[in-house]
């Protein structure tokens, strides 16, 4: 696809932002532990496709775009796999994954 | 009227925006359901055609290989293992009683005026637009970009995953009785 884009670089960015706001609405309001991660994951794809768009519409001669959505992609699959365990773990321990419900800490 | 609905259709840009919004509407109406499904399963699987189509994203902006990397990793990896913890922490369709927790009213507001702030601003800047792609092969490109100036980055992140996969099964194993 070497051809000019046919849409403004804003149609991205606003789908961008709104997959991001969709993510933090996520992470907000819910209580199971999986669903706030999985609102993290909805934000940091929000994230890549930024990186993707400007790479683009920049002309595509620099790579930092891509390299930075290559580490991003490696980064959330390490942290997917953290959680998942760290999750696992906690329902060992407490039989719930509702995270208001696991306050041991707060004083 | 005709003519020029025909050479519209010729030049390939309706097709080019057929496909965005698609990918678009792909991306955030699965994406509304993944945060609003009171079954955590349901959520999950929503998660699949918003991935996806984030990878048609990649697709329409010319990264071939990201889009590739989007399926393996993500709809491949990332959702069948939330598939797994699901399954090991709930059981199957077990739905909630209470998905959400007290503070719904401000996590919308503050969602909702964050999209608000930079949708603004975004509109109110003027981005130079569309200078076309640089000529060569991408996927070839991001090689020699992450093979020589960032092998460090590159050697740091397989680190990273390997350090994460042998935590993962630490923290993941039953404790011994």
């Amino acid at each position: 696809m070497t051809s000019a884009p046919f849409i403004p670089i804003q149609s991205y960015l606003v789908v961008s932002v709104l997959l991001f706001a969709i993510g933090l609405v996520g992470v907000f309001t819910r209580r199971n532990a999986i669903a706030v991660l999985l609102g993290i994951e909805l934000m940091l794809n929000a994230a890549n496709i930024n990186f993707v768009a400007f790479w683009r519409y920049s002309g595509g001669a620099q790579m930092e775009g891509q390299v930075f959505t290559v580490v991003i992609i490696t980064v959330a699959a390490a942290e997917a796999a953290i959680a998942l365990a760290i999750i696992l773990n906690v329902y060992r321990r407490f039989r719930t994954v509702n995270v208001d419900q696991i306050n041991l800490m707060k004083g | 009227m005709t003519a020029a609905l025909g050479q519209y259709l010729q030049s390939g840009s309706f097709w080019y925006v057929l496909a965005f919004v698609c990918c678009a509407a792909g991306a955030l109406i699965p994406g509304l359901l993944v945060v609003t499904s009171r079954n955590i399963l349901h959520s999950a699987l929503w998660l699949l055609p918003c991935l996806a189509s984030v990878a048609g994203l990649f697709l329409l902006l010319g990264a071939e290989l990201l889009a590739a990397i989007q399926i393996l990793v993500y709809c491949g990896g990332i959702v069948v293992l939330v598939l797994f913890a699901v399954m090991l922490t709930h059981g199957l369709g077990h739905a909630d009683v209470r998905v959400v927790n007290q503070q719904l009213l401000w996590g919308f507001i503050g969602a909702a005026g964050l999209a608000g702030i930079v949708l603004h601003m975004l509109s109110r800047q003027m981005w130079p637009v569309g200078s076309s792609l640089a000529p060569g092969d991408v996927t070839g490109r991001l090689a020699e970009a992450l093979l020589s100036p960032y092998v460090l980055a590159f050697e740091v992140s397989s680190i990273v995953l390997l350090v994460a996969m042998v935590g993962a099964i630490v923290i993941a194993r039953a404790e011994p009785e």
